[in-house]
């Protein structure tokens, strides 16, 4: 009873009261620190995945630009200009005098068009059809008998 | 008191309805800016902030029939140098040290260039290969600006040179193929938006996003066979060489469906030595479809084929050659001022005779000679697709000015004028049975959404194919008609006829009294896979038995051995199982 009778003790000043306007000014400067910190989280990721994207553009481009040569390379190579030159010095040929005829029951070979940017990757090799492209958590879920 | 207090609440008043009135107008600004024209402020402001530039899109490539690449496009770098940044003597030397090994220049010579001028941008190199210009990127010189471009390239080098044309600085076809199907080869370009600072340059790892991405060019696949094209220009120089002419033209065509498998032109240009700055504009033209020419005697075979078609002559009809035919005022001799007497139709192709080729048109009529002439093409562009082919120039009856003595003159080929992809146009369909096709030297348009393929295209019957199949068999007696023909091939049945033009202007116009010597053929006669016309102009006087059907005599084994026609008679070692 005794302590019942004890007078109240004062509320402590320094420390603020609960939904006091001062834990509101802490709070909403909190608040604003962790929007600006996921701001500039956000930022940071953004630039980052603009530099990353820069980069695989340019790596595109740059391997493009290595295709585009590498089809000139080709065309160069099996030009007849070259072939012509390549027979008759390296390797000492002459033009024929007399033409002989051989029947060849064979068809003639396809030969694949340059430049081939235009046409369907023939030579890449085959993906089976199931689970192609499925990552590892749908393949999982598929699992799944219901 | 009051009344100074009641002035005083006036002028507050006052001031205040002034403010309020400001403040309405100002927010009612700010609404209009911020929700009604805010797509124009907002386009405004991202103009100011983000810069715009034009990305060119890959050119296609020219490819011929086999798909080998005849011109293409590869990566490569324009190298500008920043004026105002090499204005420091040391700065620019450094630089210049650097950038000049790479590009093949002094580097003195480099600073005392750039340093010509105080300001602006200087272009020390075009089309630096991609390999270099990547390496010279990562070098560390002021003033370097490493621009990204593209470069046309020639894998088979001059080849059909005259044919395919050329690029200008901006990529733009100017001449040939490039320029006639600019359209489809160019693509269309894309737009880049940057991000750029206060001064309007761009933020080098600003933001950045296509616009519009660029549709990359399609591919053109010629009828031009390439082993076929490099043969006929062989040749042709060869003979222009060893003939002293002053420059030629040889088409080969397919009868059957008027694709171009060859067609070379000179004098010409080379590709891998243009110079933009050549006064003489006039070389940059394809002249087998830009140049017309009096056909001559190859025209005999047209006249000859209208006066069998329309029933007045057969082969055997005969008439009394006395030596010359009487028009009006005007003597037509004959070109060897020959009196031949009785002459049958055949030989007056044989023998080539003018006042043969008179008499057949007169058996005619100008009416019917002229409306046939027609509905062979001449005297109206063949429609080919390739750019500045003229009608040619034909002078009917319908003319004023026209006389008796042009429709003597026009049956053997003379006052009338036609490009030499016409002539070939018109003799071919007399070998494809009376059909004239439309020639045509594109093949398939290949893009990214799919590939269009050109069909032949039949223009009209212009004789019967009974007509056509008699005035081939006299072409070909022509040639095997005359022992030592200089177009007979061996093991083959070729027909042809020659044809020879005096007084012709030639050399654009340097030459007024030239000559032109030509040859049109075909083979195998029984079934024809290629008809040649062999065209050589000269100075002084030549015929187109002696010039230019030994061209012909000279191709045309190459040519069916390749296209894969077997001689009669011909040595067969073995057979494949």
């Amino acid at each position: 009873m005794a302590a019942l009778q004890r007078p109240a003790l004062p509320f402590p000043r320094n420390v603020p009261k609960p939904g006091g306007a001062r834990g509101w000014l802490i709070g909403a400067v909190a608040l604003v620190i962790v929007i600006a910190l996921v701001q500039v989280n956000q930022f940071s990721r953004l630039t980052s995945t603009g530099y990353e994207i820069e980069s695989l553009r340019r790596e595109r481009d740059t391997k493009a630009a290595e295709n585009h040569k590498l089809e000139a390379e080709v065309g160069r190579l099996s030009s007849l200009a070259r072939v012509d030159m390549e027979a008759r010095t390296r390797l000492k040929m002459e033009p024929a005098q007399r033409r002989l005829y051989i029947s060849v029951n064979q068809p003639v070979p396809e030969r694949r068009a340059l430049p081939t940017r235009y046409l369907a990757p023939q030579d890449a090799p085959a993906v089976p059809a199931d689970n192609a492209g499925r990552s590892l958590w749908q393949r999982l879920v598929d699992l799944l008998p219901f | 008191m009051f009344g100074q207090r009641g002035r005083m609440n006036l002028r507050l008043y006052a001031l205040a309805a002034a403010f309020a009135v400001a403040g309405a107008l100002l927010t009612a600004r700010i609404a209009y800016v911020q929700l009604v024209d805010v797509g124009h402020y907002k386009q405004e402001a991202r103009a100011e902030h983000f810069g715009q530039q034009e990305v060119r899109a890959p050119r296609g490539a020219i490819l011929d029939r086999n798909g080998y690449p005849l011109a293409t496009t590869v990566d490569a770098w324009d190298i500008f140098i920043d004026r105002s940044d090499w204005q420091d003597i040391a700065a620019a030397r450094t630089a210049a040290d650097a950038i000049a090994p790479v590009i093949g220049r002094k580097p003195e010579d480099l600073v005392n260039e750039v340093r010509a001028e105080a300001s602006g941008l200087y272009l020390a190199y075009s089309g630096l290969a991609f390999d270099e210009g990547e390496r010279l990127q990562g070098v560390e010189a002021p003033g370097l600006r490493v621009v990204r471009t593209e470069k046309r390239y020639w894998p088979e080098g001059d080849l059909a040179s005259t044919l395919i044309g050329f690029v200008g600085r901006d990529h733009g076809g100017l001449t040939g193929i490039e320029a006639d199907f600019d359209a489809q080869l160019g693509g269309s370009p894309g737009t880049i938006y940057f991000e750029r600072d206060s001064i309007g340059n761009r933020i080098a790892l600003g933001k950045e996003r296509y616009g519009r991405e660029p549709q990359p060019g399609g591919d053109i696949r010629l009828t031009i066979d390439r082993y076929v094209q490099r043969l006929v220009e062989g040749e042709l120089e060869a003979r222009i060489a060893s003939t002293g002419a002053l420059g030629g033209t040889i088409i080969v065509m397919e009868p059957q469906t008027g694709a171009i498998l060859a067609m070379a032109s000179r004098p010409g240009f080379r590709l891998s030595q243009l110079d933009f700055n050549d006064p003489d504009e006039g070389l940059f033209r394809n002249r087998a479809v830009t140049d017309v020419y009096e056909p001559g005697s190859v025209f005999k075979t047209l006249t000859a084929a209208m006066a069998i078609d329309t029933g007045h002559v057969t082969p055997e009809s005969t008439y009394d050659d006395i030596g010359a035919a009487y028009i009006g005022e005007s003597t037509i001799r004959n070109w060897d001022y020959s009196v031949n007497g009785v002459t049958t139709v055949t030989q007056v192709l044989q023998r080539s005779l003018n006042t043969g080729a008179v008499w057949l048109a007169q058996e005619v009529g100008a009416d019917a000679f002229y409306q046939y002439l027609r509905a062979f093409g001449i005297g109206e562009p063949t429609h080919s697709g390739l750019g500045g082919e003229p009608g040619g120039l034909l002078r009917t009856n319908e003319d004023p000015l026209w006389a008796d003595v042009d429709l003597a003159t026009n049956s053997f080929g003379q006052g009338v004028a036609a490009t030499p992809l016409q002539v070939i146009t018109a003799i071919a369909s007399l070998v494809n049975g009376g059909r004239l096709m439309r020639p045509y030297i594109v093949e398939q348009e290949i893009t990214a959404t799919g590939t269009r393929t050109f069909e032949p295209v039949v223009v009209r019957q212009v004789v019967s194919e009974e007509t056509a199949h008699t005035v081939a068999d006299m072409m070909n007696l022509v040639v095997e008609g005359i022992p030592g023909h200089l177009a007979s091939v061996r093991g083959y049945h070729v027909g042809g006829k020659t044809g020879t033009t005096t007084g012709a202007t030639l050399a654009d116009g340097a030459v007024l009294d030239g000559n032109i010597a030509s040859f049109v053929g075909f083979a195998p006669a029984n079934d024809p896979r290629m008809i040649m016309l062999v065209k050589l102009d000269f100075k002084e006087d030549r015929l187109g038995g002696q010039v230019s059907a030994p061209v012909f005599g000279a191709l045309a084994p190459s040519i069916l051995a390749y296209l894969g026609v077997r001689p009669e008679g011909s040595q067969l070692v073995s057979t494949s199982r």
